[in-house]
């Protein structure tokens, strides 16, 4: 499916990559694919975000809140809010965890489910895959030929998990997404191919359906 | 006094979504603490049987988890 993703959609994978290679994962996730997404300029996705209010400079609070999330090992605020319900404090852990083990000792890099070679030896942890499997997903049910890094941020903002939580946080859902890319409420809707000038998006694209 | 009114309030949240995600939080978090404590064990010097002994596994087990790092 890689030879239907656009040019930007590709540049995200390969940035998501250096993200992780610069975290010390072992693997490339979803955080990273976010954090990749937000680097963003050009692509569609990424003119989704500057729709929803965060234009390329404004996006540094998204930025921070993954960084919070990866210090507390991977639990998004509502993981942590569940916790507290339990009468469990994780920032309280997360100290005390840093003062014995060093600044950053929980955060996530390190481990992770087994990894799969994805385009080209890059290694994509489960959920990763997932989310690739879910952009071509969403593509395909719109009828898209090409693979965008607006598929990449619709996927991401429908799963579950911190970075679609983040993003909600700042107002990027999958509904907002819709509205902007696709002038649409709901779900439905499949007039395929965008509206506002494909000038990229057909760049790397081929015919072939599947 | 507002602390235990807190405490029973969430006593009496049955919701049981909010239950199964901190369920899931926790293991979440469990895992981490694994890693952090297995790493710190190893710098130290600990043997992987010494390691298994004190988290209750076997010695593969730890070793298969966390052997290639």
């Amino acid at each position: 499916m890689f030879e239907r993703f656009t040019k930007d959609a590709r540049a995200v994978v390969r940035s998501a990559a250096v993200h992780a290679e610069r975290a010390g994962a072992q693997r490339v996730e979803e955080t990273h694919v976010l954090l990749a997404l937000l680097d963003g300029e050009g692509g569609r996705g990424s003119r989704a975000l500057t729709s929803l209010g965060l234009p390329p400079g404004r996006r540094e609070g998204l930025v921070r809140d993954l960084g919070e999330v990866r210090r507390r090992g991977g639990l998004s605020r509502a993981d942590a809010d569940a916790l507290s319900g339990l009468g469990i404090d994780v920032c309280e852990i997360v100290s005390r965890v840093e003062e014995a083990h060093g600044e950053g000792a929980l955060a996530t890099e390190g481990k992770g489910s087994s990894g799969a070679r994805v385009f080209g030896g890059r290694l994509f942890d489960r959920g990763a895959r997932e989310l690739l499997a879910d952009t071509l997903r969403i593509a395909l049910a719109r009828r898209e030929r090409h693979i965008g890094d607006e598929h990449l941020l619709l996927a991401l903002s429908a799963r579950r998990g911190a970075p679609s939580e983040i993003l909600a946080d700042h107002g990027v859902t999958y509904t907002a997404l819709a509205r902007v890319l696709y002038g649409e409420d709901g779900e439905d809707g499949e007039d395929g191919r965008g509206d506002d000038g494909g000038d990229e998006g057909d760049g790397g694209v081929t015919a072939k359906a599947g | 006094m507002t602390e235990a009114t807190d405490l029973a309030e969430r006593a009496g949240d049955r919701d049981p979504r909010i239950g199964l995600r901190a369920v899931a939080a926790l293991r979440r978090l469990l895992e981490q603490l694994e890693a952090v404590q297995v790493r710190s064990a190893r710098n130290q010097g600990w043997s992987w049987q010494e390691i298994a002994a004190e988290l209750g596994v076997s010695r593969q087990a730890v070793h298969k988890k966390y052997g290639r790092q």
